[in-house]
């Protein structure tokens, strides 16, 4: 900060001001079809059955308007209320709350509601959710499942492979990533394909729901991803390899080796002004 | 508050960065420089400055160039090989860089040493920041790996959403604190550029390539009595 003078400092100040009178939040429009998709169809249809959370088809005629609009805003708090309707959603969904989405408002619950009441009339909606087959899942399909998983055979839309921030039991090696969680019993936390399928279909984490809304996963990739999953968590257990152990090992390795490399290469090269010099000077180093 | 810290931090950040760099640059030309103080130092600053600025530069280019490019740097990642080179090669650069940074700040703290003589409060800012940076970047790497992988679909997206003038945070409103962290450092070096030594950054010495053997002539006391001593360096 020495070499900057006041007007530098003038600027600074200037811009910090900015820095805060931009900071505000950042409203963004919604498509309302798409607000449904990318938040909703993981754990709800419209005529296609439950899955975690009740099958929506006609629910304006089973709670008042004012109710669910409360609810969509904030579940949770519903429930901390002890509403006797909330409670009831929560034991048919075995103890899932439905997460709060951010930047929900009464406006946006509205607008979904009047989506799922127009959807509900019709004779098949288009959230009807992915029918996923009931046959017995073939090696060729956990297979195929795999190398998606690993990222071998890259998303056809071009999604990150689930490899990059989730691992599973069987990849060995340096296994999976770390930035989600283990995949190896997701078939049994979702309890079942069905579920499993619908959440892939629209994946509705925050992390994970901006990422694909972009890239969705397409239907005939979800299969072979199910049927990997399926197989992972038959047998039990999840990934406990020393991955992450081994990772760091070898990096605290790599760089200890650069620095044995560099010594080396600097063995020829000056490498400290001030001892050539004080040597020089008391006249015991080299001229 | 993410888009306090995730739009209006880096386009502040940017905005000083090239404005008051270059009216730096422009009004005071011989202050871009990082003040070297090679002179002063004993093999200590070797330990440090070697390991950071070749670690530094290394990450810093793979970072960016990921970025320029993702479909290229998805392609390189998506092979298992690969991924397993690329990922491993960053963790160890990032503990080599990590441990360079740590020499360099320790060298200054020495009490009544000529490296914290020569200290501003300035480069102790800069230090902290750097500190937090690195240390964070080797904390995502390791408790929040493959980051290669999934910086292509998170950050990568919303740098190009605030190079567009359409900035949108959805990909990293909800990621783990440790990764906000670095990026909020980040962009917080980029605000200090212009009034720190980081000014250096954009000085490539390329004529270093090609210009002669420089004689630096030292003025030794006894130089004054007639004796001219030389150091030859590049």
């Amino acid at each position: 900060m020495n070499a900057v003078g006041r007007r530098e400092r003038g600027v600074l100040v200037a811009f910090l001001g900015l820095f805060l009178w931009t900071g505000g939040p950042v409203a963004r429009g919604q498509d309302t079809a798409a607000d449904f998709r990318q938040n909703c169809v993981s754990c709800h249809t419209i005529g296609g059955g439950r899955l975690t959370g009740p099958d929506l088809k006609g629910v304006s005629g089973r709670a008042e308007r004012d109710w669910l609009v409360r609810f969509i805003v904030n579940p949770q708090a519903m429930i901390d209320r002890g509403d006797p309707y909330a409670l009831k959603l929560l034991q048919e969904s075995r103890g899932v709350v439905m997460p709060q989405f951010s930047g929900m408002s009464a406006a946006r619950a509205q607008a979904l509601l009047d989506l799922i009441a127009a959807e509900s009339e019709l004779e098949e909606s288009q959230f009807k959710g992915l029918q996923i087959t009931d046959r017995p899942f073939t090696t060729a399909d956990v297979q195929g499942g795999r190398g998606l998983f690993m990222g071998v055979q890259p998303l056809r839309n071009g999604g990150p492979a689930c490899i990059g921030c989730h691992t599973a039991k069987d990849l060995g090696g340096l296994s999976g990533g770390r930035l989600g969680p283990d995949l190896s019993r997701v078939f049994e936390r979702l309890e079942g394909r069905k579920n499993l399928a619908a959440w892939l279909s629209a994946p509705a984490t925050a992390t994970m729901a901006p990422i694909f809304k972009n890239h969705p996963i397409a239907s005939e990739e979800i299969v072979p991803i199910v049927a990997y999953l399926e197989a992972q968590a038959s047998g039990g257990g999840e990934d406990m390899s020393a991955g992450p152990l081994i990772f760091l090992l070898i990096g605290l390795g790599g760089a200890g080796l650069m620095l044995v490399v560099f010594d080396l290469a600097w063995r020829m090269r000056f490498r400290t002004v001030r001892k050539q010099l004080v040597l020089t000077s008391t006249g015991r180093g080299e001229e | 508050m993410n888009a306090l810290l995730f739009i209006a931090l880096p386009y502040v950040a940017l905005v000083l960065a090239i404005g008051v760099g270059i009216y730096r640059k422009l009004r005071k030309p011989y202050t871009y420089s990082s003040l070297s103080s090679e002179i002063l130092e004993n093999k200590r600053l070797f330990w440090g400055s070697v390991p950071f600025h070749y670690g530094i530069t290394l990450i810093l280019l793979a970072h960016l160039l990921a970025a320029l490019f993702p479909s290229a740097a998805g392609w390189l990642l998506g092979g298992e090989i690969r991924r397993l080179v690329l990922e491993l090669t960053g963790i160890a650069l990032g503990i080599y860089t990590l441990f360079g940074l740590i020499v360099l700040i320790a060298r200054r703290l020495v009490p009544k040493s000529l490296a914290q003589s020569v200290t501003s409060h300035m480069d102790g800012i800069v230090l902290f920041v750097l500190l937090v940076q690195v240390a964070s970047g080797v904390g995502v790497a390791i408790f929040n790996r493959w980051g290669g992988v999934w910086y292509l679909h998170t950050a990568v997206p919303w740098f190009w959403s605030l190079a567009v003038l359409n900035p949108d945070t959805s990909t990293v409103d909800s990621l783990p604190a440790l990764v906000k962290v670095h990026f909020v450092t980040g962009f917080v070096l980029i605000l200090l550029f212009p009034f720190s030594r980081l000014v250096h950054l954009v000085m490539f010495p390329l004529q270093y390539l090609w210009r002669p053997y420089q004689v630096v002539i030292w003025n030794h006391r006894r130089a004054t009595q007639g004796s001219v001593r030389r150091e030859i360096a590049r």
